[in-house]
Formats: structure tokens, C-alpha cells, sequence
């Protein structure tokens, strides 16, 4: 073979491979690239024991209160009624209660997940300067300017969060002030959010009784009167429970059909979820024509 | 003097090397109670870190400046990221009698690979505050998952690993509505809301600019692994709001015996905020337990 014919032959060799991989073989090792790696195996996760106490004769409450915060945030499903236990033990104590209470304040706007934390605790301890706080907290003047998403002032659903927190502790108290804080957020409140969770927590801790539910509606916007008729998923309900109230529930409130997209190429504005499609300038194909032509 | 100007031109070499370095980020001195509490629980894992970050499709392009090369930094954006990862990797029960939906669901959407779900994506970050997340179609490539700083900076609602990874599904559903064809609405891929002169907008029971329809359907209806079939009609549909409220429910009363108490508590929360002011057609259902412990 000269040299010519070789070349031809390596050349027709390399061409040859090169269409053998856009054939169904590459296509078969793509799919297989596509395939899921699985996850390593978890390792054991490293959950706490042995909570501190949350009133204890041997520290201030400025010490023992954060301790107990820490271990609560980080408790399990596993450890629920402990920490019930502990919090309740504490529950003549003022200076417990008046730190939670300082510490809501103080870091409300720093970290949200920690405040609710210890709205819960608060709350839980059914203390009467508890409750006095937990008041206050629910009265904070809403927040009228901030960071704006979908028309949504993010600082106003934080603190609405936190004060639907705060109705819970105050509906759970079970007193006669608590309930009249309740009642008024369920009615009043300026976040529907605070007032969705009134409504749901007066419920609750009134059995879901007729009682409760004709004193509510005294309270309650007429465009709200839905709030009391959606259905709550608990951990523990049965599915058969919950799919029956939820199926009665889906009667009254309806969804359409959905609408398929007009077949065709995807717009920009439809190719987007929730930020505004990018602007797109027109360019011009050409400057435009002139009449005269400057003279140098 | 020398080592001086050595000094100078290793920084601005660094400057060069490193992708965006030295923009503006997020707030990276601040991490929210319940990251902390579920980074505890790991301690910060590398093997699964370096499984994640090829499963969401995430590179140093787009996280070099958040935490890229600081993985095990929990104040950056994209420990943070990972973080959340790991709570929908390993963190739900999947309990036929009471989760909405399985690991398997939640995986499929929030992770890259094209699947039934969507296309392929993959995830970058953004310093703009005047979204949580947005997803970009794009042709040819991946389409894009964006997480802004509303998701990490902790003095936000949002910057929880619940919430995050309840964006990832939001966003990722956006994906499962652009794949299948389905027109969620103008406003941003949801519907929007008619303002009134008191300064209020509302779309039915919805009271925000970007409101979605609660296609309800009950525990049990969908197998695990099959939220992404429908059949047309509302019976068998979802919305973005929706799924994330789902997840979000199952985060609060379906997770595994160790997630912490601040996670599931932040899940509630938001699921519960959300199916109170996101839907047309009457508020959600509420989950999580009105006892405040």
C-alpha cells in the first residue's frame, strides 16, 4: 500500500468513527450520563441529649434561658415532651419569662428562625407576664415601607409570621385577656396572615366547637369567613380524616381547569417564573437614511 | 516596598482568578438558627457536598464569591445552598398515610438532570432583592434557577433550609409548567392581582402580586414518584405555590425523627403564610400545630 492509499484509508477510518458517534451509541451513553449519581449514605446525625434546664436555681435567667433556647432549636420530634416538661417547670418563674421576652425584642430582626423558637417557648409557659408580652409583641406597628417582592413587603410577612406566633401562645394561655388579644388579631389585625392564624389557633384550642366558631364570626372579615372552614393537616391524623375534610373543603373552593399554553415558540415574558422578563431593545437593522451628506 | 508590591499584584491576581470577586453579595456575616441547627447536625460533609454541588449543577462561575471555596462555611451562600440540599436528600419519611408526596418527587424537581419533571437546570445566585427565586427558560442550554439573597440572609423569613428547598420546588415546578406547556399566568408565571385605590391587590383569596389556584388533592393520591403526571383536568394538577406548600407541610409534619425543632418550625410558617395569602380559590389547608411547643 503507498502512502497515499494509506492516508486515504486513515482518513476514511477517522471519518467513519466520527459519524459512529453521533449514531445511537452516543445517544445510549448520554442517558446513561443522565441517570441520578445516588447521594452517599447518611451518616448518623449528632442529636443532642440531655437538655439543660430552663429555670435553674444556680444560673441567671440571662444564662440559662439562651442555653435552653440553643437545645430547644435543636431538639427532635423524639424529645417534644421533654421539652414541654421543662418549659412548663419554668412557668412561675418571672425572670424566665421576662428574658424571652427581652431577648423576642432584641433579635426579631436579626434571625427569624430563633425568634420563633422562642415565641414558642414564651408561649408554652403559659406565664401571665408571658402573655403580657406576647401582647405586645402582637400590638408592633407594621413595618409600611421595606424590600418589595410580588407587592409583598417581606418585613411585613416576617413580622406577621412571628405575630401569628405570638396569637398562638396568647390563644393557648386559655385566659380570658388571652383570648380577648385573639379574637381582636382574628377581626383586626392589619396582617392576614396574623389574622388567618387567630382564627385557626381560637379553633384549636376551643375544640373546633360551634361555640367558638359563632363567636369568631362576630370578629371575622365576611371576605375571611373561609378561614374557618379549611382543613388542618397534623402529624398523627389519619389519611382518611384528613382527605374527607380536604375533599368537602375543595367543593366549596374550586380551581378551573388549567390553560395550556398557545402552541408556538415560548415568548420571553412566558420563558420567566417569578421575575419580570428582560427588556429587550430593539436594534435597528441600519442608521437611518439622511437627507444630505455633510461636507467635510 | 517589594513585598508590598508582591502583595498588590497576588491580589489583583487573586481579583482576576476568582469570578466576581469583590461584588456585592449577600449578607455573609449572618446564618439563620435553623441552618445552624441542621449544619450541626453534619458538621459539615464533604463527601455530600461534593455529591451536590454536580447534582444541582452549581459551579464556581456563578458561586466563586458565596462560599464556593469556604464549603464548610455555613455564613455563605453556597454552604447555605447545600445545606438545604441535604434536608431534602435525606430529611423527609415518606409516610404513605400522611406525606403529600416522596424524596424521589421532591429529588427529581429540585435537582438538575432532566427527568419527567423539567429540563435540565442548573442553579446560580443573584444579589437582587426584589425576588426569592426566579427560573429562566433558556434555548439552547439549561435553564436556570436563580436563589437571591431573601434565601440566605437570615433577618428574612426565607433564609431557613425549609424554605430554601421549598424555593428550589417552586422554581423547579416553573420548569415542570414551561416542559408540559401550561400558561400559570402573565405575572411572572403565576396570575396577577387587581390593585384598589385602598393600596391593596387582590385575585380572589389571594393577596399578593403572583397568585397561583390549589389544585387540592388528598394524602395518597399521588404514589411517590409520580407528582409530575396530570391528566389536564384540576383533579390532577399542581401550582408552584402548591407544591411548595406540600413540601413545606411535609418538611413541618413528615420528617425524619432527627430534624431539628427551628426547621420544622420555619417549614410551618411558611407553608402556612403562603396558603394564606397565595391562592385564588380560598385560603390552603393549614399544617404544623397551632401548640405553640
Amino acid at each position: 500500500m503507498d502512502s497515499r492509499r494509506f492516508r486515504h484509508f486513515v482518513l476514511c477510518g477517522i471519518f467513519a468513527a466520527s459519524l459512529s458517534s453521533f449514531g445511537p451509541g452516543a445517544i445510549d451513553a448520554q442517558e446513561t450520563a443522565h441517570t441520578p449519581k445516588p447521594p452517599p449514605k447518611l451518616l448518623a446525625p449528632r442529636i443532642l441529649t440531655s437538655p439543660p434546664t430552663l429555670a435553674d436555681p444556680k444560673r441567671p435567667a440571662s444564662e440559662s434561658v439562651p442555653t435552653f433556647v440553643d437545645w430547644a432549636s435543636r431538639s427532635v420530634i423524639g424529645q417534644r415532651e421533654e421539652a414541654r416538661k421543662i418549659i412548663v417547670a419554668a412557668r412561675d418563674n418571672p425572670a424566665v419569662a421576662e428574658e424571652l421576652c427581652r431577648e423576642i425584642f432584641e433579635v426579631q430582626k436579626d434571625d427569624l428562625s430563633r425568634s420563633l423558637i422562642m415565641l414558642s417557648v414564651l408561649g408554652e409557659m403559659r406565664n401571665p407576664d408571658g402573655g403580657k408580652c406576647l401582647a405586645r409583641f402582637l400590638h408592633q406597628p407594621f413595618p409600611k415601607e421595606g424590600t418589595v417582592v410580588n407587592g409583598e413587603i417581606v418585613e411585613q410577612t416576617s413580622l406577621g409570621v412571628l405575630q401569628a406566633k405570638a396569637a398562638d401562645g396568647l390563644a393557648y394561655a386559655h385566659t380570658e385577656s388571652g383570648d380577648r388579644e385573639v379574637l381582636w388579631a382574628a377581626g383586626s389585625h392589619p396582617s392576614r396572615i396574623v389574622r388567618a392564624e387567630a382564627i385557626n389557633a381560637y379553633l384549636w384550642n376551643h375544640q373546633d366547637s360551634q361555640a367558638a366558631r359563632k363567636t369568631l364570626l362576630k370578629v371575622v372579615r365576611p371576605d375571611e369567613r373561609s378561614f374557618l372552614e379549611r382543613p388542618r393537616h397534623a402529624a398523627g391524623m389519619s389519611r382518611e380524616d384528613f382527605n374527607r375534610k380536604l375533599a368537602e373543603y375543595a367543593k366549596m373552593h374550586p380551581a378551573p381547569k388549567p390553560v395550556p399554553r398557545i402552541p408556538g415558540k415560548l415568548t420571553i415574558a412566558q420563558g420567566v417564573g417569578d421575575r419580570p422578563p428582560p427588556k429587550v431593545e430593539p436594534t435597528p437593522a441600519s442608521r437611518p437614511p439622511r437627507a444630505t451628506t455633510e461636507k467635510k | 516596598m517589594r513585598s508590598t508590591l508582591s502583595r498588590l499584584i497576588t491580589t489583583v491576581a487573586l481579583l482576576i482568578a476568582l469570578p466576581n470577586a469583590g461584588l456585592a453579595v449577600c449578607n455573609q456575616s449572618s446564618v439563620s438558627q435553623a441552618d445552624s441547627d441542621l449544619w450541626a447536625l453534619h458538621g459539615c460533609w464533604q463527601d455530600f457536598f461534593l455529591w451536590q454541588y454536580q447534582e444541582y449543577n452549581m459551579s464556581s462561575d456563578d458561586w466563586g464569591n458565596r462560599g464556593w471555596n469556604d464549603a464548610c462555611n455555613d455564613n455563605f451562600e453556597y454552604p447555605k445552598t447545600w445545606n438545604a440540599a441535604y434536608l431534602v436528600t435525606y430529611g423527609l419519611l415518606d409516610n404513605n398515610d400522611q406525606s403529600f408526596h416522596g424524596t424521589t418527587d421532591y429529588r427529581q424537581l429540585a435537582e438538575a438532570p432532566d427527568s419527567n419533571f423539567k429540563d435540565a437546570v442548573y442553579y446560580d445566585a443573584t444579589d437582587a432583592t426584589n425576588i426569592f427565586g426566579s427560573f429562566t427558560y433558556h434555548w439552547p442550554g439549561d435553564d436556570e434557577i436563580t436563589l437571591s439573597c431573601n434565601l440566605f440572609n437570615a433577618s428574612v423569613l426565607n433564609a431557613n433550609p425549609a424554605s430554601r428547598a421549598g424555593d428550589f420546588m417552586h422554581e423547579g415546578w416553573h420548569g415542570w409548567l414551561t416542559e408540559g406547556n401550561w400558561d400559570n399566568g402573565s405575572a411572572g408565571g403565576h396570575r396577577p392581582c387587581t390593585p384598589h385605590p385602598d393600596g391593596t391587590c387582590t385575585n380572589g383569596a389571594c393577596t399578593v402580586n403572583g397568585c397561583d389556584y390549589f389544585y387540592f388533592h388528598g394524602i395518597g393520591v399521588y404514589a411517590f414518584g409520580a407528582l409530575y403526571q396530570t391528566d389536564g383536568t384540576a383533579k390532577r394538577f399542581h401550582s408552584p405555590n402548591q407544591v411548595q406548600v406540600e413540601f413545606l407541610c411535609d418538611v413541618a409534619d413528615q420528617p425524619q425523627s432527627w430534624v431539628p425543632a427551628s426547621v420544622r418550625q420555619a417549614a410551618a410558617a411558611d407553608a402556612n403564610q403562603r396558603a394564606a395569602q397565595r391562592f385564588i380559590n380560598g385560603p390552603g389547608y393549614t399544617c404544623g400545630s397551632p401548640r405553640p411547643w
